[in-house]
């Protein structure tokens, strides 16, 4: 691939899915939480995990992004993982909590707050997903309790996989001073910020009409298959 | 791929209990706890069960197995839900590569339907505006028909044009027909008289009464459906392996 996308550009090809195309929110959030539990299984697979128990924690903002996290969640249940979620700012929009619902549903556990140990994550977990921050999000800007979650990971000694962006990323910039995932699965076409980003990096969300793809130049990759996902 | 037992509690060997096939108000009474009680939504649950689909048509028919140049698919939506998984089956197949075509005689008022249509519409998937009577064409220009017309809340007494039509059609074609979740004309609980004969069943979510009287090849599709309801309907779902969406029973 040999165009990632800006900050603009990420809205405004969200923006023709939802009016021109006719995506709804609930659907395209459904699409990328699914392909986002792909990856995961793919970057960390049941098999591979160290600990007794396959558990995960899901770290989850309050839009878009973190009900991407919820959907992943939710499927990685399905996949026999052990998420736990938190969850900590909830939308007050139905169409997230429903999101939420799902997930309480499937008897996911839902912490009450982040331990500020960072050997209890480190003990309890086998990786962290960081569905907090999206695109959309201002880096100039972050409210609590994200700027304190952030410290904590940036500490923690198990792998962290990012949500399409790793929170507290500016989405156009190399991270100064930011979390530094192992994993990013980006969701349809990487951020501009993923350029720098020199880690495990997935393409995921295989459903991008053509004609957007065209206009906007994206030259993706050939998805192998059937699958979702690509490993850039 | 190996389950990872998390129960501690699991004393006795495991009895595999026989899996459960639904009746048409158990079919209906799952769908409305989940978008009542588990807050699905029903583009959400449509969305699933098209991709899961699109995934069972390229496990029975890759693409390497089609015989015809192109990898044609006649893909027949009915008004409602039925006919919105199909088209959905429909926009992920392009994105596999096939070539559908979609025919879709009756629209729904609903946006929730329209707006699937015009996510295939976008994704330049043709439309046909008739389906010919002549079969001969049907069997020449596709390799296989997609039978997403009636659902399981369909009242097989009371099929209305263009439907009764097209299942006379279909009974004729020499290609495979594969059913979305119920062949079109069937009962939902009963065996078919002289109903369509599909070479490829895909249950959405768990199988229905009437395809325990089903011959061909019977996919499951739809790994969704949590714990609790599964526990409560007493669905004895089988082990969908690794992560596939999908199961041949």
């Amino acid at each position: 691939y040999n165009h990632s996308i800006i900050k603009g550009e990420a809205a405004a090809i969200e923006t023709e899915l939802l009016r021109d195309y006719r995506f709804g929110q609930q659907q395209l959030i459904e699409i990328w939480g699914q392909a986002c539990a792909h990856a995961i299984t793919k970057a960390y697979p049941l098999s591979s995990l160290s600990k007794k128990q396959p558990t995960v924690l899901v770290i989850c903002g309050p839009d878009q992004n973190g009900s991407i996290g919820l959907v992943c969640a939710r499927h990685l249940r399905i996949y026999e993982y052990e998420p736990t979620i938190y969850h900590p700012k909830r939308s007050s929009q139905s169409l997230h909590q429903d999101f939420t619902v799902q997930c309480e549903k499937m008897d996911i556990p839902f912490l009450s707050y982040l331990p500020t140990e960072v050997q209890l994550i480190n003990d309890a977990y086998n990786l962290v997903i960081d569905a907090m921050l999206g695109p959309d999000a201002d880096c100039a800007n972050i409210k609590e309790p994200y700027p304190g979650i952030l410290v904590t990971l940036k500490q923690v000694k198990i792998p962290i996989a990012s949500v399409d962006v790793p929170s507290g990323w500016d989405v156009e910039e190399p991270s100064q001073d930011g979390i530094n995932p192992e994993v990013l699965i980006s969701l349809t076409a990487p951020k501009k910020c993923a350029m720098s980003f020199s880690g495990k990096h997935f393409l995921a969300g295989r459903f991008l009409p053509y004609d957007i793809q065209k206009k906007y130049e994206l030259n993706l990759p050939d998805y192998p298959g059937t699958d979702c996902l690509i490993e850039l």
